[in-house]
């Protein structure tokens, strides 16, 4: 990860009038994202909406996915696994049990990946194709939304 | 008070509720649709999750979504709006049996009020002035020409089952009687597969005036003013205002004192609306009550000095409401905005909004969603603004609601921005004195 070329992105983003920069090269993945504030003028009762973008560095969101040289042949043959439902993300179906899945086991259509927890009811994930998991997206405990990204996988 | 309010809605009234959290220092969640991912109610609030698709039934409707956002976030209270799942009385009791406070009454005064014969025998037991009719079902003629004598003709005749308007004739005099009788029974019967009639007055082109009412769990129970509803296309309102051009202070207060005799006798709490409809006698008539925030509630605000919403969250928190600060003061005129074209039997027009600008100044407020440049998903009602003007009196909100309509752009999709201006112009509405029909003749 070049930090150098991080600080030219933030740079460029800073000082243009995009809210989001995406740059994706070999091995490397990089999205910086800036914060959009609301500005408030006038007096009552009515306020102007007026969007500006605020360049205060600190704002400024980046999510990095950087992939191991090793998955540069697996390519196009990926498959992302969302959750179906608004709830929390467990690996494994109780506190002392095993995981379902880590990354590098090979799994088939059915195969339970995960839960999914909404109103107390522990929904289990299947998978829906036959490959093997790269990476795990979503952290455990945490919370997930409709369609947010849980599993990569690798297809045959 | 609340730590953390989900809302469960979109569009402006998410916006609206976001606002007043703000301004009490409420953290705010919204929830969206896929088709919502760039709506300004997601960026205004604190936090955001995802709850399904597009569709209603998968997202905004679907209670099991909503409650698991509102679990995840840590949110204590949940506001519905209105539409959506604000009248819902299972969901109501969903966020009670899993200790999230529902921001409006309870399932109980949702279900007696939403069943509306129900909510017409008890607002009648309780004398509260509701529509003349019959006792129920009326099962032979002869039954029914002295039910109609009793009440006095026109009269309709209306299918028990029924709806949408099949099954109901209008009677003007008694020759008319036996034939109507039976033909709506048939009607009844294949179309609700269930022949059995009612009978009621018919009001023939009332005015529809409602009372806006809040109630806290103190005992207090207060109304603010009505509302005059009566520009109307098929049943949907367009124009709003306060306060009423035609009535009195008398039939004002007696009107009131009626709403709040109907609100009491279910120890109503929270915002809710009694629907009245107005004839040409100025006789009034209970239609029905609705037990959430209205759409229209900004022409309320505006006159009455007070936040609506922020009244709804204080009696959901256990607060006192305040009564008003003074009386209602000057006139409020409210124009709904739906991506609509007018020309063309106001088709649904979605799209992408490519030039905006929102009308500004002294007495002039806009609530709504829409930014520069945002695409209207066609998956929802086509309201895009509410504007709502104030003025001293009637004559000056209208003459400032027109200044505020031509100062109003947007552009990329068509909108009911030139029907309102056209309405402004009109001498019936300029003179006050309209009933539901203006709209319809208007049209013509």
């Amino acid at each position: 990860m070049d930090l150098n070329l991080i600080k030219k992105l933030v740079r460029i983003l800073d000082t243009s009038g995009l809210t989001d920069l995406e740059v994706e090269e070999s091995g490397f993945k990089i999205k910086i994202a800036k914060k959009v504030k609301t500005v408030s003028v006038n007096s009552q009762p009515q306020i102007s909406q007026s969007v500006s973008p605020d360049p205060d560095l600190s704002d400024i969101n980046i999510k990095i996915n950087s992939k191991s040289e090793s998955d540069e042949e697996a390519g196009k043959n990926q498959h992302v696994i969302n959750s179906p439902i608004v709830g929390t993300f467990y690996r494994a179906p109780s506190p002392d049990a095993d995981d379902y899945v880590k990354v590098g086991d090979v799994v088939s259509q059915g195969s339970v990946l995960c839960i999914v927890e909404a109103m107390k009811l522990m929904n289990e994930i299947e998978c829906d194709v036959n490959g093997k998991i790269i990476k795990i997206l979503a952290e455990n405990g945490k919370p997930v939304e409709y369609n947010q990204p849980l599993f990569l996988i690798q297809t045959n | 008070m609340f730590n953390k309010i989900l809302i469960a809605n979109r569009g402006e009234i998410a916006l609206r509720i976001i606002r007043t959290c703000k301004e009490l220092g409420v953290k705010t969640v919204a929830v969206y649709s896929e088709a919502d991912r760039d709506s300004l109610h997601v960026t205004f609030a604190d936090e955001a999750v995802c709850i399904g698709p597009p569709p209603s039934k998968d997202s905004y409707l679907k209670i099991s979504s909503i409650i698991s956002a509102a679990h995840i976030t840590g949110a204590d209270a949940i506001h519905p709006g209105y539409g959506f799942l604000a009248e819902n009385a299972h969901f109501s009791e969903i966020c009670a049996e899993t200790g999230i406070k529902f921001i409006g009454p309870s399932p109980e005064m949702i279900q007696g009020m939403g069943d509306k014969a129900n909510a017409k025998e008890t607002m009648r037991r309780n004398g509260v002035p509701v529509i003349p009719g019959s006792d129920g079902v009326v099962t032979t003629p002869q039954e029914g020409i002295d039910i109609a004598k009793e009440i006095g003709f026109p009269v309709i005749i209306k299918a028990s089952a029924g709806g949408g308007g099949k099954g109901m004739r209008v009677v003007w005099n008694e020759s008319e009687f036996l034939n109507a009788f039976q033909t709506a029974g048939n009607e009844a019967e294949s179309f609700f597969s269930n022949p059995a009639v009612y009978i009621e007055k018919y009001i023939e082109n009332p005015r529809h005036i409602e009372i806006q009412l809040m109630g806290d769990r103190h005992g207090n129970i207060y109304q603010y003013g009505e509302r005059d509803c009566s520009v109307q296309r098929r049943h949907q309102k367009l124009i709003e205002e306060s306060p009423c051009a035609v009535i009195d202070d008398i039939m004002r207060d007696k009107m009131g004192e009626a709403a709040l005799l109907g609100a009491k006798s279910i120890n109503y709490e929270g915002a809710g609306t009694i629907e009245f409809l107005l004839d040409k006698h100025k006789k009034f008539y209970f239609m029905e009550m609705n037990t959430r925030i209205q759409v229209e509630h900004p022409v309320t605000e505006l006159v009455c000095g007070v936040d609506l919403i922020r009244q709804q969250i204080n009696a959901a928190a256990g607060d006192r409401i305040d009564i008003l600060p003074r009386k209602p003061f000057g006139h409020a005129i409210e124009f709904r905005i739906n991506a609509e074209d007018p020309d063309q039997n106001f088709r649904p027009s979605p799209g992408k909004i490519q030039s905006l600008h929102f009308p500004g100044g002294f007495g002039v407020r806009v609530d709504s969603h829409i930014y520069n440049p945002y695409t209207i998903p066609p998956y929802y009602d086509s309201l895009v603004a509410k504007l709502i003007v104030w003025g001293i009196d009637r004559e000056h909100a209208i003459a400032r609601g027109k200044r505020a309509l031509e100062e109003f752009v947007i552009e990329g999709i068509k909108t009911t921005i030139p029907f309102h201006l056209k309405v402004l112009e009109d001498e019936k509405f300029k003179s006050g004195n309209f009933d539901t029909s203006f709209l319809d003749n208007f049209l013509k």
